[in-house]
């Protein structure tokens, strides 16, 4: 027995050996070539099979680096000598490939995902200079690797409120769904999943956002020079992509935290061809609530749950197949008569293809839809349903040629059918409800854009990337349109005829350029200036009477009276990295101008409104900031702080008393921020534990006080005169979260402990303060605190 | 939306206390209050000056004395409001005056000082009767406290005529109830020269009649967007269960008022005002604008409403008996004739069934 130990051990140490002398390669035939041999190599994932979409190798031998292409795929040419490969991406393991290049040949290298295991974690290390070296401004790639290192949100990674802590984001306070790019609005964040629109990502009502982190490959967010082949929305782009099944074996991840639980599975369908991936997620608060003794909260309810089913195909090596489904529900009843609920779903397939080494050919179509309803069952003769929704189908084919690594053209084109229920109220206590139905009109839309961009490289120091985009756009019939008298608000009064337009009759249309250009130009090796600018056109809006998203809110497409938003941003960055690039720091300026964006007059009526023309004044907006960001990439201690002063404006411009708003001057919008500071840190304590912290902080956001109080019928009122004239206070808020990782009997149970804290001191940060004046009280300012105390949430994963 | 507020507290994550704000001082800005029906007057028109938002310390809203007030028909005719000696800043009509269907009415004011001020001009539109009066019970969890708060919503059916758009305003009127008090356990308030704690029973009397009028608890609006032309039933009015309303018979009465479409928009601002909750789904705040403006200045804030109406009232009887939740019976150790507006005396058209 202790012979066959020995034995063993031996066997371990000669096989742990024979892993830390990794023998050299030799590629190719031998038949005497000197140069120009041509080796391609590819990256997959060692579990799931899928290519690696911009992972990266470096040749230290050349002092070269280059990004693999859609496929996974490096075309290197080389000269007959010894190189020492390096290929990194961003949330795997490093991989050293020593070759000896003798002819011509292909190598396969299968990348691990990184682990915590590791000594130094390495944070956004896709490419450690790509931030200077890149043509792209403003664009950031977290892994779900790196978003798991940030504290969970109620025992979870949640994607969008990780990428508020990034420089120019942010919320308008917690457990508000929207983001707020560069001082752009909630409904100008495009934000699909597959290459779907998701129009309301959320869970309860903002506090989740309902994508499952297992489910995601990557996010990326655009927030400053748009790629050509994105449109549709005016402030940014949060690229989702999923996260594709094994080709290889079964296998698993199970969480459970005192909030909620997740299942997902994953494997060959077809081995080596097929994979699946599906989970599901779902929470018991609903059982929670029924444990309370009070009654209406005991007859409460708040379900939510998930799921998402990915099917990817590589049926060869150069063409992929992917299915992606995602929906999400969440439904909301509070003392059992009327429930809120909402729902997202989408369907994508798309098709990856290299044409030839130099062409490769994406084509995606999809589906998405989005419902939102309110059921009254109060069992009276006004029980009702209250149906709105949102529906995309449309499809994208992209194109991309490569000269060579640094010398890339691409093209394309995307069209889309937007069909828009705004509401539609249902009596349901049958004949002798004393509710009419009532259904404001559908909107039908089609928005189509063609796409051009090229990419190249004047020499090291100079990187150019110029693109055009040209979007158009049709509102359609059938739809009853009002006219309004000339040189008078638009108001019901105003209103002096109809137009009926036929199925399919073009109401109106707009279409526009929009240019994009980025311009880099390199001092050294880790040194860079960056300008950029582009024109962005949105046909949608959001018609919102509040700060944030909600799922009540209406979607409204561009029409006669509501002209599409555009939107024009400059950009101008600074970015240096020190050390080899363990620290990379930037400062960025933009100054962005948007046309048509939509205020409210007060008390503006939007639910159920045909005529949601009457209720909304035209509006510009501007914004401007600079970011600072200092981020350390490896070590123990990793993670970033970020700094941004920026201003978010708005100003109505109208000819009519009536509709000013703020004597017709700049004023603060509703989510204007000055100064916002994000400290995120990252610490491996052991190779098993970790701490994470993250403190934020920001200026309240503005509100409106009151400037008199007056008496009427009973009640003392207030007198509201200036918008967003003062601010809320200050908001902080520091949370912590400690990772310990179990190692289980073998690969294939560990687990995964986390343990966090929301708000560690407890700050009870004001969400809003407004005014009321209650009986017993004299009137008074109130403060609400969304996370007024401090939040543990305790969660257990683990892989199988 | 306030409900979102509720399910966050009970997460134990939400909270909402008050908060100290610097608020500037505000500006003396003239407010009208008044309402013109066709029932018969006399009908009461307010003027008032707001004040800096908070409490009566901050700010006291004071009343506007020594104005001379009118209201103008569209037929040229003129009244008088007089002001009641009292109740300062509070303007009378007539006794008897009432306004007429069809007819639109003005209401001028000029102050003391010398300002002229004037509504826009009001249109008296019909209303329909109220069919019946319904009431059903509610009862309100209270945050932090085990008994609940409960009330009386009344709820109106009515024939909403079709060819017009109605615009609708529910008054609660006076209510008359039974009193019932329990003379037998008054107790003398001890004093220095008595300090006697002992019952010192009264002979009369354990039973009144008691009339209250509310303030409006909650503004109760519709328009007929969503039933024109149909019959409906809707919640017209809350009375709160104090333990005292509702212990025998309660008299409930509601005035269902038309009004015009701009006075509807702004009582709609009133109601979303004073149902805010801070939550993430509130509107911004908005400028209540009201319909008088002044002459002198136009570019001076007149705050408040000069409202006119057609009025139809409708009452119900509500016997505690019937009532499938009360609150406990609040015991009044006293002479029932000792609390204000108690009466022996069967009120006039008490006739419950």
């Amino acid at each position: 027995m202790k012979k066959l130990l020995l034995a063993c051990l031996l066997l371990l140490s000669h096989l742990a050996l024979a892993q830390t002398e990794v023998k050299r390669e030799v590629i190719g035939r031998d038949i005497g070539q000197l140069n120009g041999i041509r080796i391609s190599a590819r990256v997959i994932d060692e579990i799931t099979g899928e290519a690696l979409v911009g992972a990266t190798v470096s040749l230290p031998e050349t002092g070269e680096v280059f990004v693999s292409d859609n496929n996974g795929t490096f075309d290197l040419v080389l000269e007959r000598a010894e190189y020492n490969l390096v290929f990194r991406y961003v949330g795997y393991e490093e991989v050293q490939y020593p070759i000896t290049a003798v002819g011509d040949g292909r190598i396969l290298i299968r990348m691990i995902q990184e682990d915590f295991e590791l000594e130094d974690v390495v944070i956004f290390g896709r490419d450690p200079d790509k931030n200077i070296r890149s043509t792209d401004m403003g664009a950031v790639t977290l892994s779900m690797n790196t978003l798991k290192e940030l504290p969970p949100f109620l025992g979870e990674v949640d994607i969008i409120q990780s990428m508020a802590t990034l420089p120019g984001v942010t919320q308008v306070g917690e457990a508000s769904a929207g983001l707020n790019v560069r001082g752009g609005g909630a409904d100008q964040n495009l934000i699909q999943f597959a290459g779907a629109p998701v129009y309301n990502p959320t869970h309860l009502f903002g506090l989740f956002t309902s994508f499952n982190p297992d489910m995601v490959n990557q996010v990326t967010l655009y927030k400053s020079v748009i790629p050509s082949r994105f449109g549709g929305r005016a402030s940014s782009i949060l690229d989702i992509t999923p996260k594709a099944g094994s080709v290889d074996k079964w296998g698993g991840d199970l969480m459970l935290s005192n909030y909620s639980g997740k299942l997902s599975v994953n494997g060959p369908l077809v081995k080596d061809k097929v994979s699946i991936r599906g989970g599901i997620r779902g929470s018991y608060i609903n059982w929670f609530l029924n444990s309370l003794s009070n009654p209406d909260l005991k007859n409460s309810q708040a379900s939510f749950y998930d799921a998402n089913l990915i099917i990817s195909a590589p049926v060869s090596e150069n063409n992929e197949f992917t299915y992606s489904f995602y929906t999400s529900y969440d439904d909301f009843g509070f003392a059992s008569d009327t429930t809120i609920s909402w729902k997202n779903t989408s369907h994508s397939l798309q098709w990856k293809s290299q044409l030839t080494p130099k062409l490769n050919l994406e084509a995606l179509g999809y589906l998405s839809q989005y419902d939102y309803s309110i059921f009254n069952e109060a069992g009276s003769v006004n029980d009702f349903d209250l149906n709105s929704g949102v529906e995309d189908i449309g499809g994208k084919l992209f194109l991309q040629y490569g000269f060579s690594e640094t010398n890339r053209i691409t093209v394309g084109g995307e069209y889309k059918q937007v069909r828009i229920q705004p509401g539609e109220l249902i009596p349901t206590s049958g004949p002798e409800s004393g509710i009419l139905p009532q259904k404001v009109q559908d909107e039908f839309g089609t928005e189509a854009g063609i796409h051009f961009q090229h990419e190249f490289e004047l020499g090291e120091k100079v990187g150019v990337s110029y693109g055009l985009r040209y979007d158009t756009y049709q509102y359609l019939g059938p739809r009853t349109v009002r006219e309004y008298a000339p040189n008078q608000p638009v108001t019901d009064g105003s209103a002096i005829g109809e137009t009926t337009f036929g199925d399919g009759d073009q109401i109106t249309t707009y279409d526009g350029l929009g240019p994009r250009a980025s311009l880099r130009y390199s001092f050294n090796k880790s040194t860079s200036v960056k300008l950029g600018y582009n024109k962005m056109y949105q046909f949608i809006h959001l018609i919102s009477n509040t700060a944030t998203i909600a799922p009540t809110d209406v979607w409204k497409l561009s029409d006669t009276f509501i002209e599409p938003q555009v939107v024009d941003q400059y950009s101008l960055g600074f970015y240096k990295n020190f050390k080899g690039n363990i620290f990379e720091t930037s400062v960025e300026v933009y100054y962005k101008d948007q046309e048509n964006v939509v205020e409210y007059k007060d008390g503006a009526n939007l639910i159920l409104q045909n005529h949601i023309e009457t209720e909304l004044v035209p509006a510009q907006g501007q914004s401007y900031g600079v970011e600072l960001y200092v981020k350390k990439n490896l070590g123990r201690l990793t993670g970033w702080v970020s700094y941004t002063y920026s201003r978010s404006l708005r100003r109505v411009i109208t000819p009519y008393e009536e509709e000013i708003i703020n004597d017709g001057e700049w004023f603060a919008s509703n989510f204007d921020k000055p100064h916002v500071l994000t400290l995120i840190g990252n610490y491996k304590v052991s190779t098993n534990t970790s701490i994470s912290a993250t403190f934020g902080y920001s200026t309240g956001r503005p509100v409106t006080f009151p400037e008199a109080k007056f008496d009427f019928s009973g009640n003392n009122l207030a007198y509201f005169n200036l918008r967003n004239e003062q601010r809320i206070p200050d908001f902080h808020r520091l949370d912590m979260s400690v990772n310990f990782k179990l190692k289980g009997k073998g690969k294939f149970f560990d687990g995964n402990w986390t343990f966090a804290v929301l708000n560690v001191y407890g700050r009870k940060n004001p969400f809003s303060l407004f005014f009321v004046d209650e009986a017993g009280a004299p009137p008074q300012a109130l403060r609400l605190a969304i996370l007024g105390v401090p939040l543990p949430s305790l969660s257990y994963a683990i892989n199988f | 939306m306030r409900r979102y507020i509720y399910l966050l507290l009970l997460l134990l994550l939400a909270c909402i206390d008050p908060y100290e704000v610097d608020v500037e001082e505000g500006p003396q800005l003239l407010t009208v209050e008044g309402f013109l029906t066709t029932e018969e007057g006399p009908h009461v028109i307010k003027l008032s000056r707001s004040a800096t938002y908070g409490s009566a310390f901050e700010g006291l809203v004071r009343p506007v004395r020594e104005a001379t007030v009118i209201i103008r028909d569209n037929l040229g005719n003129v009244t008088f409001l007089a002001e009641d000696l009292d109740n300062r800043g509070s303007y009378f009509t007539p006794e008897g005056y009432r306004a007429v269907v069809g007819r639109s009415y003005t209401l001028q004011i000029q102050l003391n000082e010398g300002q002229v001020y004037t509504s826009l001009p009001e249109r008296i539109e019909s209303v329909p009767e109220i069919k019946s009066l319904d009431y059903q019970i509610v009862r309100i969890p209270v945050e932090g406290e085990t008994n609940e708060r409960s009330g009386v919503q009344l709820i109106a059916d009515l024939d909403d005529p079709a060819d017009q758009d109605n615009f609708y305003f529910w008054r609660t009127g006076t209510s008359t109830f039974i009193l019932k008090t329990r003379p037998d356990l008054f107790t003398e308030r001890p004093s220095d020269l008595e300090p006697n704690r002992d019952p010192d029973p009264k002979d009369c009397c354990d039973t009144c009649f008691q009339t209250e009028t509310f303030g409006n608890t909650g503004i109760f609006i519709a328009n007929d967007d969503s039933f024109n032309g149909l019959n409906t039933k809707l919640p017209v009015g809350f009375i709160e269960d104090d333990g005292i309303r509702f212990v025998e018979t309660h008299r409930a009465e509601i005035s269902q008022i038309s009004v015009s479409a701009e006075a509807y928009r702004f009582l709609r601002l009133v109601k979303q005002q004073t149902e805010v909750s801070g939550s993430v789904f509130d509107p911004p705040p908005a400028n209540i604008r009201g319909n008088m403006i002044s002459l002198d200045n136009p570019e001076e804030v007149v705050l408040g409403y000069f409202m006119a109406g057609a009025e139809a009232k409708q009452e119900i009887y509500i016997n505690a008996v019937d009532m499938d939740f009360r609150q406990p019976v609040t015991i009044i150790p006293d002479d029932c004739r000792v609390l204000p507006n108690t009466t022996r005396e069967v009120p006039p058209n008490w006739n419950p069934n």
